[in-house]
């Protein structure tokens, strides 16, 4: 066919549809469109005419029975020049525009399908798509019913082209009809073409209107077009050239594979990765898993390159383009192979043969692999030893050891850049915990490939571990400690595998680096754990009494053995005349232990006296055992002495005196008698215990100490009233609770009956405003009185609620929070609590809300919070670098929130304390800042917290205010500057 | 048996000592309780009321009172012994003892062992009024520790030292084998109501001495591995009881004609260190203080254990029993004195 018949036969075709869109621009009946048409479709293909003419008037029946229908050669030609000339776009916007919006509706089905519908589906389905999809673009005002029409005439075609006639696989199979008919085919030659098609394919669901049918939603679509484009690219890898290598990455046999990864990049682009995904894992693993069954590992390689089933997959990953699409797809297919048992060498492979030849020639992909799948993101363990595997390993794993292994030359540079990562001080403060798991899991897989003279070898990782190890040690946080121990662990291990070294009691050998965080499920616990452990009331001590029932058994005894004894007596020899009573001498229980003999202290002032004589251990340790039963006991002198004890028990070094293994119960002795100081005489004790706070002459553990024994102090001298206090709040703000306010409480003598109302003498209006109660009594042993009831009344309920208290720590919290804050800042010889010494710090802080929450809702804590508020708002202090101290701020931030009592912070308000409000908009601010943006997660949870409760009070806080604006209405106008204050977290409500 | 009692607590508990008390004494006829303590102290108790009515510096220095000693024989007095080398004599008044002693006795010792007043057996005691003439000995080591003195209390003057200082040569030889003197009881023997004298020492080993040869020991044993700490005999004078520092107690009796002492019982303690011992005037029961503080009540007669009596919070010194067994007192270094009744004797009807 030279070039002149083929320019006639456009012309013929051009000719054709003239014809017919003259012929439709004339009709002004449907039957007549249908004629036209059928007359053009009878040309390019075989239309069922008698289904056609049985649908339309008899006048036109005859005309399209007897239209002309050409030969299938004549038909073949016309139709390659009808559909890839400029015909058939021609046509199709006639059809769309023309036939569409005002006949289309007045078709028969069955003539829509024979000569509408078939225009489309005989066409090529690129060219088609290229006709289809622009039309949706055009913009129309969406009332237009015209450009409604076409649209859904468009969608229609779309789903009958693409997802019912699997139009998509068709078009991964014409790329390379692209090749055989080069004359014909002119644009679709370059690779921009095919990237457009794909764009064209995968904007498919974002150009649809909303009322369009579902199948072409984005994720039905896109999981259609996946199976087809994985189909169709895998019909036609069979058909690609037997040895692969001589396939060029650009020539256009590889086209079609070059299509489906840009579709594919396209779609993960639009977010749909794991639609792509979860269809492509399935046939890759089926893939595989058949080839382990029958192959070994070394032979692998050379059988899947060799095998046409596996080229599109070499090469899918090749040909894309898109970095990003690759990185979503390698991190999708991991997760996907995790959430699916797959054993470490199938994973292995199955990255092996999406990724080894680009992984080879790509830097990009390379460092994907090994720069941001190990320090950027954080997957599941399992997919962390893949990827290690495959990317910094390079083997596939084996069942025979590492004996054979020959490292890859990367391997140990890679292994240096992870440690030096690994063992900054600032990534353990910045990153996240499972950010620093994931990490340290990847450390510690690859330092467990590592044998001794590899790690001398490598003199920084030695050095870089060590310094990692040990910052890690000195964190409070438990979970990275133990990372640090892990690491040793492993690390002791590759040096000398007889000698482990274990840094932790509980140890086991083999190391979880799951660390609890990398695991799927995560489970965050929140602060509400701990705000239990703080409220959680002591169980009283339970009184010993000697049972008086034994004493007499025993007295029954002695007379029987008495008689019994008599006879015996008799026969013995006796000089004493009233000897015959020996038998009375009947033995006690003679039972003996040494528990007492270690008591020897009786005096304070012997026990400040031992504690001093560090050569004397033995003295040290029975100090240490009686000294807090002395304390308690709470002596006349015990006022003189305390703060010589004190002094005495924070300079003593148990860890020296106690024995090999009883450190701990030395450490927690004299932790409790410091306890038991500060709460028998708190202001002697505590003038001594604030000094030596920031005294250079103690160390770090011993702060902490003092902190701690400060904190345990403090609740136990508020003991249970916190409790009752917060039930109180509680009931206020949600429900009321179940005994109106106005009633007696329960409490009092065991036997006492409930509480009856009683009317008063006279019960007139006036009086009844009082409720009364009685109940009865039982009356004490030895007691006398004349009356047998007592009345409460209302009027004096509440203050006897108030002398119920037992929280003594309020008075105390002054000489407990103040001395403490100050000078926490200073940088002194041997103090530095903002830097080194952060642990310190963080205790601090969490020991001042600990204090706060003691004075929860007494007029005390509404004169501290400011200070405290003033403390933990400092930059240094609430933008810590770690994460331990931003903890603690949060936990008193928290405190403060749960002491003040919304009425005071009413009254702050109307006063126009700034400091309160101020302050409180500070922990709204701070606590909202840290939610979004901690790496911490506890941070982020108790960030969360804080916040919720900084809206419960600002709801009690605005309550407090309306009543007070009632109060203000009734009363002389206060010259208020409440306008003008903008009430915290006011328009939440 | 279904359960054993538990131990008895002390009846009252006498406090006002600012130092370890070493010895308590009851009056043989009053109930008075004389106790001494570390510090140079001397306390009279009464023990009705429980209460201290008169208290003295009896021995200033840093030793302190040592030993307080009472007797019938003695009367209305009471011996302090002091580690400032003397030894004091008070009279007893209405109001406490006289401001100043009776008489004072430069003994020029200072060792560890308690003064002892003759023992004198119950029929003798009970015979009459011419007890009072016979020659009121105390006994306690001398100058020479190893040495034992014998003092006449009513010619204040020393009669006697056992070894005799005379063949010196040999008796210093085998003294020196024994040590220094650690424990003295002396008493009059039922039957001839001649001055005996029991002498525990150092190495463990017991003499018994005979006023009328005082060149050589009558007997010679040696019970305990380690010094002898107490000695007590029982009010017939014809057994006694041992305590050492060594984990044992010994009971042993005294056969007179034959001279021989010989163990009736030998018990063995968890904790070594008895540094008192005493038997009651009724002879049913006998008692230990122990540096393990415990103390200890055994049946005297049969030797079985009685009771553990813990109270005291540390070491105990000496225990005694009142002359009418009612009552027994043991002191500590814990600074109190216990007051104690156990099986208390039937009321003669």
């Amino acid at each position: 066919m030279n070039d002149k018949e083929r320019a006639e036969l456009e012309n013929l075709a051009l000719q054709k549809v003239a014809e017919v869109s003259s012929a439709i621009d004339a009709a002004r009946h449907v039957d007549e469109v249908i004629c036209a048409l059928h007359s053009l479709a009878a040309l390019i293909f075989s239309v069922d005419s008698s289904l056609v003419s049985g649908a339309v008037d008899q006048r036109f029946k005859d005309q399209i029975l007897s239209a002309k229908c050409a030969t299938d050669s004549e038909r073949g030609s016309f139709r390659n020049n009808f559909y890839y000339g400029s015909a058939f776009p021609t046509m199709a916007r006639l059809l769309l525009f023309e036939v569409a919006p005002n006949w289309l509706t007045q078709f028969p089905k069955s003539v829509r399908s024979q000569i509408y519908d078939q225009f489309f589906l005989e066409g090529p389905s690129i060219g088609v798509l290229e006709e289809l999809i622009p039309i949706l673009n055009k913009k129309g005002s969406d009332k237009d019913p015209v450009h409604d029409k076409i649209c859904s005439s468009v969608e229609r075609l779309l789903v009958l082209c693409y997802l019912k006639k699997e139009g998509i696989r068709q078009m991964v199979i014409e790329f390379d009809l692209v090749e055989k008919q080069k004359g014909v085919a002119v644009k679709k030659d370059d690779k921009n073409s095919v990237s457009r098609v794909a764009q064209l394919l995968a904007s498919i669901p974002d150009k649809i209107r909303p009322q369009a049918s579902s199948k072409l939603s984005s994720f039905s679509f896109f999981k259609e077009a996946t199976i087809q484009l994985i189909a169709g690219a895998e019909e036609k890898s069979m058909q690609l050239p037997s040895v692969c290598d001589t396939i060029e990455k650009d020539s256009p046999q590889n086209y079609a594979i070059f299509f489906v990864g840009e579709t594919f990049s396209r779609i993960i682009r639009r977010g749909s990765t794991d639609i792509v995904v979860s269809e492509m894992v399935p046939r890759i693993y089926d893939l595989v898993k058949s080839l382990l069954l029958s192959y070994s590992n070394a032979s692998l390689p050379s059988v899947m390159e060799s095998t046409p089933k596996f080229w599109f997959w070499l090469y899918l990953v090749e040909t894309m383009r898109d970095q990003y699409s690759i990185e979503r797809l390698a991190e999708g297919i991991l997760r996907q192979l995790a959430s699916r048992a797959v054993t470490d060498t199938e994973a292995y492979w199955i990255l092996w043969l999406l990724f080894n030849r680009s992984y080879n020639h790509t830097g990009t992909i390379r460092a994907m692999f090994v720069d941001k799948f190990i320090l950027w993101k954080v997957f599941p363990v399992s997919c962390l030893r893949w990827i290690l595997q495959y990317s910094i390993f390079e083997v596939a794993p084996t069942m025979e050891g590492h004996v054979k292994w020959q490292k890859p030359p990367h391997f140990v540079d890679t292994l240096q850049h992870l440690v030096t990562i690994w063992s900054k001080r600032e990534f353990v403060q910045s990153s996240s915990v499972e950010q620093q798991a994931y990490l340290t899991a990847a450390v510690g897989l690859c330092l467990e490939k590592m044998s001794k003279q590899e790690l001398e070898t490598a003199k920084d990782v030695l050095s870089l571990i060590l310094q990692g190890v040990s910052c890690r040690l000195e964190s409070p946080i438990d979970l990275v400690r133990k990372m640090a121990s892990a690491i040793a662990l492993t690390f002791s291990k590759a040096v000398d595998p007889k000698n482990p070294l274990y840094l932790d009691d509980n140890h086991s050998d083999v190391v979880d680096w799951e660390f609890e965080v990398l695991t799927q499920k995560k489970v965050i616990i929140t602060t509400s754990s701990r705000k239990q452990f703080i409220n959680k009331p002591k169980t009283p001590l339970q009184e010993k009494s000697r049972e008086n029932l034994g004493d007499k058994e025993a007295q029954k005894s002695i007379l029987i053995e008495e008689i019994s004894d008599k006879g015996v007596e008799e026969d013995e020899k006796d000089h004493d005349s009233d000897s015959s009573s020996d038998s009375s001498l009947e033995p006690y229980d003679l039972s003996d232990d040494d528990s007492d003999l270690n008591k020897t202290f009786t005096q304070l002032a012997d026990i400040v006296a031992a504690l001093r004589k560090p050569d004397d251990p033995d003295g040290v340790e029975r100090a240490l055992d009686a000294v807090e039963k002395l304390v308690r006991a709470s002596p006349d002198e015990l006022h003189h002495n305390s703060s010589d004890i004190v002094r005495a028990l924070v300079h003593v070094r148990c860890a020296d005196v106690a024995a090999e293994g009883e450190e701990e119960s030395s450490e927690e002795k004299r932790h409790k008698a410091l306890v038991s100081l500060l709460v028998t005489c708190p202001f002697e004790s505590l003038d001594v215990v604030t000094k030596l706070l920031y005294s250079s002459s103690v160390d770090i553990s011993q702060r902490i100490l003092i902190i701690d024994v400060m904190t345990e102090a403090a609740l136990e001298l508020s003991e249970t009233k916190i409790i009752t206090k917060e039930q109180q709040r509680k009931g206020n703000l949600i429900t009321s609770t179940s005994q109106p306010w106005f009633r007696p409480g329960d409490r009092g003598p065991v036997g006492a009956g409930p509480w009856r109302e009683v009317s008063g003498p006279g019960t007139s209006m006036l009086q009844n405003w009082s409720h009364q109660y009685e109940r009865e009594l039982p009356s004490r042993p030895g007691q006398r009185k004349l009356g047998k009831t007592r009345k409460w009344s209302a009027a004096n309920s509440k203050d006897l609620q108030q002398e119920w208290s037992k929280n003594r720590f309020p008075m105390y919290a002054a000489a407990f929070m103040l001395p403490a804050m100050q000078g926490f800042d200073k940088k002194r010889h041997g103090v530095d609590l903002l830097n080194r010494d952060f642990v310190v710090l963080g205790k601090l802080i969490y020991m001042l809300g600990v204090c706060m929450k003691c004075i929860a809702m007494h007029p005390e804590a509404s004169a501290l919070a400011p200070a405290l508020l003033d403390m933990i708002r400092s930059r240094d202090v609430s933008h810590h670098p770690e994460a331990y101290v931003r903890r603690s701020v949060l936990f008193a931030a928290s405190c403060i929130l749960v002491a003040l009592h919304p009425s005071y912070v009413a009254s702050a308000l109307i006063e126009g304390n700034q400091d309160i409000s101020t302050g409180l908009e500070w922990i709204r601010i701070y606590s909202l800042h840290v939610a979004e943006s901690d790496p911490d997660t506890e941070c982020a949870s108790m960030a969360m917290n804080c916040l919720q409760l900084h809206s419960e009070i600002a709801l009690e806080t605005s309550r407090a205010l309306e009543s007070a604006d009632r109060m203000k209405a009734q009363s002389r106008t206060l010259p208020s500057k409440l306008d003008n204050i903008i009430i915290p977290f006011a328009n939440m409500n | 048996m279904a359960s054993a009692r538990p131990p008895p607590d002390p009846v009252a508990v006498l406090r006002g000592h600012r130092a370890a008390v070493m010895d308590v004494s009851f009056h043989p006829s009053r109930s008075l309780l004389f106790s001494g303590a570390s510090d140079g102290e001397l306390r009279v108790w009464d023990t009705v009321r429980n209460r201290t009515i008169f208290s003295t510096w009896a021995h200033i220095g840093a030793a302190g009172v040592y030993s307080v000693a009472t007797n019938a024989a003695l009367g209305n007095r009471v011996i302090s012994q002091g580690r400032d080398g003397s030894c004091k004599c008070w009279e007893i008044e209405e109001a406490g003892l006289s401001r100043k002693p009776l008489f004072t006795i430069r003994t020029n010792s200072y060792h560890f062992c308690k003064v002892s007043l003759t023992k004198t057996p119950k029929s003798v005691q009970t015979d009459g009024g011419d007890s009072t003439e016979v020659v009121n000995i105390m006994a306690l080591p001398g100058e020479d520790p190893s040495q034992v003195e014998l003092w006449d209390l009513t010619a204040v003057k020393r009669v006697m030292s056992l070894p005799q200082s005379s063949n010196s040569n040999l008796a210093g030889q085998t003294s020196n084998q024994r040590g220094m003197c650690m424990a003295i009881q002396a008493f009059y023997t039922s039957e001839t109501q001649v001055l005996n004298l029991l002498s525990g020492y150092e190495d463990g080993s017991m003499l018994w001495w005979d006023f009328r040869r005082p060149e050589a020991p009558v007997s010679s044993v040696k019970f305990h591995s380690e010094a002898v700490l107490s000695v007590a005999i029982d009010n017939i004078c014809n057994g006694g009881i041992s305590g050492g520092a060594d984990n044992k107690i010994f009971m042993f009796s005294l056969d007179q004609q034959k001279s021989i002492c010989t163990v009736r019982k030998e018990i063995e303690l968890e904790r070594p260190g008895i540094a008192g011992a005493a038997i009651r005037p009724d002879n049913k029961i006998a008692a230990s203080a122990g540096w393990d503080h415990r103390l200890r009540v055994y049946n005297y007669r049969k030797g079985n254990a009685l009771a553990l009596l813990k109270y005291h919070s540390g070491s105990s010194n000496a225990v005694t029993f009142s002359d009418d067994c009612r009552q027994m007192a043991s002191c500590s270094e814990d600074t109190t004195v216990a007051l104690w009744e156990l099986y208390p004797p039937k009321d003669r009807i």
